[in-house]
């Protein structure tokens, strides 16, 4: 045990007390002792799974899971382990029950592996997913700037505060939050060319997204400009500047940086609805993998879209979390 | 601004100003005329109006009714260019108001150069000439937050004076900053006086007040109740609301 500090009565009132036991557990050869205990309660005690076995070992597997549980814990509750350590059990802890999932789930592993990880179905047809994901990206891209542009018309009309305006300003902001974009694009594609306008499915997918991401762009941008003091506005106007280069060279300056991490959080949200465009046959990423799913009657292709969405985006979630932080400083 | 002076130049003219907030009736009609390098201090209880009615003469705020005439100019006219009005009435307030995404420099240089349209190269001559005015010539590329409240309001100061105004307005610039910055500030307004400019402030610095004004506007419930120089005011008030006031600042 280390030296105990010299403490006050009152202090020592007030010193937070773990049961002896837990003490004991904590040093490292019992941590030792405990986790070759459970490898043995592993090995030997635990039941087969072929065997069908009796009712009452069920409570031998929880009791394990129970012991293993709580000897976790026990290491990762202490502040003197070092993280390289608690690391360690967190990761053991984790295989030890996907194992267990493994050994007593009715999973047919090889069948999975078929269906879903059956690589060799995409021989040859990469390009098609490659492809996807260019107009994907595409569709993301210009459908970004569609959506600042409109939410920053939108944010910076509002902000002139016309009743009238505004109203339909409201409306269209409030119509297109509430609306699922899959509903906004359905609606584009299919109901607009009976009343004589049809557009494309790429244009169907950019203008529905920018006008559903646009009013959400729109607004994080009035946020930005209301969080400016009204006093800069006041400064500004009276050294004679005009309205309008109050807003650019006063409030945006200042407004830009605030919106930019929710506004690149919608991006990043709209990047992952480009996928709806495949409803209207838009020919990106998860349309060509459902394409390439009925002709080789096989999900792997979607799978490998599944990875691909999450190869792409998982960068620009951290990217957001950055910009977050940064703002906070 | 150099030229003929002539102290019976009316710079300000004020006709019967009336001011609503909705159901508040903040001027009741204040009528008054301030003449060519007249420093005129505005003084009364908080909600009397004295804010409200220098934001009316350069249509911060939007009078309700009345006339307001700037060198003999009806700013309330239709025809009216607003911004090109203030240009000639540089503005102080209370929370100074820099522009906290540009240095001080650039706080001066903005309108000159955008407003007034002179070139970058003699916006920067005339930005060091009034920071070297107002003393702080080496804040020229600092950030308004790195400097304290007191700096930040004496560049707030250059920075209206660096439209050339002929007008200046102060509205309690003095009453955010801590007791031992209020000095510095003073002393650039005294200055000012000293060089002629028409000045307009809302204050209760006394000190400066009797040293500095012509005369003194007590505003109170959206009226003039007395007005006269700051020795007749202090000394022989003869308004009852004045006696009141003056008895619990001094």
């Amino acid at each position: 045990m280390s030296a105990t500090p010299l403490l006050s009565d009152t202090e020592k009132k007030f010193i937070r007390r773990h049961p002896s036991w837990s003490l004991w557990l904590r040093r490292p050869l019992n941590v030792f002792f405990t986790f070759a205990l459970l490898a043995a309660y592993a090995a030997f005690l635990l039941p087969d799974k072929e065997t069908s076995p009796p009712f009452w070992l069920y409570f031998s597997i929880a009791l394990f899971i129970l012991l293993a549980l709580g000897s976790s814990g026990n290491v990762l509750a202490d502040p003197d382990k070092p993280e390289v350590l608690k690391m360690g059990v967190a990761l053991l802890l984790i295989a030890l029950l996907c194992w267990l999932f493994y050994r007593y789930s009715g999973a047919q592993w090889d069948r999975l592996r078929e269906f879903f990880f059956n690589w060799e179905k995409l021989k040859g047809n990469w390009w098609l997913l490659r492809n996807g994901l260019g107009v994907t990206l595409l569709l993301a891209f210009i459908s970004a700037l569609g959506s600042v542009v409109v939410g920053l018309l939108v944010a910076v009309l509002r902000s002139f505060d016309s009743r009238t305006l505004n109203l339909f300003l409201i409306a269209y902001v409030d119509i297109f939050r509430s609306v699922p974009m899959i509903v906004i694009m359905v609606v584009l594609f299919f109901a607009l060319p009976f009343a004589g306008i049809s557009l494309g499915s790429i244009t169907t997918t950019v203008v529905a997204l920018s006008l559903g991401y646009g009013a959400y762009a729109s607004e994080s941008f009035r946020a930005g400009i209301e969080s400016v003091h009204a006093g800069q506005i006041e400064a500004a106007r009276s050294l004679g500047l005009s309205r309008w280069q109050t807003i650019r060279m006063i409030i945006l300056p200042q407004a830009v940086p605030v919106v930019i991490p929710p506004l690149t959080g919608n991006l990043v949200a709209m990047l992952k609805d480009t996928a709806v465009a495949s409803l209207v046959a838009a020919p990106e990423l998860l349309k060509r993998a459902r394409e390439l799913y009925t002709s080789k009657t096989n999900p792997t292709p979607l799978v490998a879209a599944a990875l691909i969405y999450l190869a792409v985006l998982i960068p620009l979630v951290r990217v957001v979390n950055v910009l977050e932080n940064r703002l906070k400083r | 601004m150099s030229g003929a002076m002539n102290d019976s130049d009316i710079m300000i003219e004020v006709v019967d100003l009336h001011k609503h907030f909705k159901d508040l009736h903040v001027l009741k009609g204040v009528s008054t005329v301030v003449t060519r390098s007249e420093v005129v201090a505005i003084m009364g209880p908080s909600g009397g109006g004295k804010s409200t009615f220098l934001r009316c003469l350069n249509r911060l705020e939007e009078p309700s009714s009345g006339h307001i005439y700037i060198e003999g100019v009806d700013i309330m006219a239709p025809y009216i260019d607003i911004n090109r009005v203030r240009t000639e009435i540089g503005m102080v307030f209370q929370s100074f108001n820099l522009f906290p995404h540009l240095t001080a420099l650039e706080n001066i240089k903005l309108a000159p150069v955008h407003v007034r349209k002179i070139s970058e190269k003699e916006a920067d001559e005339r930005g060091m000439a009034l920071l070297d005015k107002v003393g702080l010539v080496d804040k020229a590329h600092v950030y308004p937050e790195q400097l304290s409240g007191g700096q930040q309001q004496r560049v707030a100061i250059a920075r209206a004076l660096a439209m050339q105004p002929q007008i200046m307005f102060f509205d309690e610039p003095t009453s955010a900053l801590d007791p031992e910055m209020i000095g510095e500030v003073l002393d650039v307004m005294r200055t000012m006086a000293k060089e002629g400019m028409t000045m307009m402030v809302v204050s209760h610095e006394m000190g400066f007040i009797r040293e500095a004004a012509d005369r003194i506007l007590f505003l109170a419930d959206g009226l003039i109740v007395e007005e006269g120089t700051p020795d007749r005011i202090f000394s022989d008030s003869r308004h009852q609301r004045t006696k009141e006031f003056l008895s619990k600042i001094l």
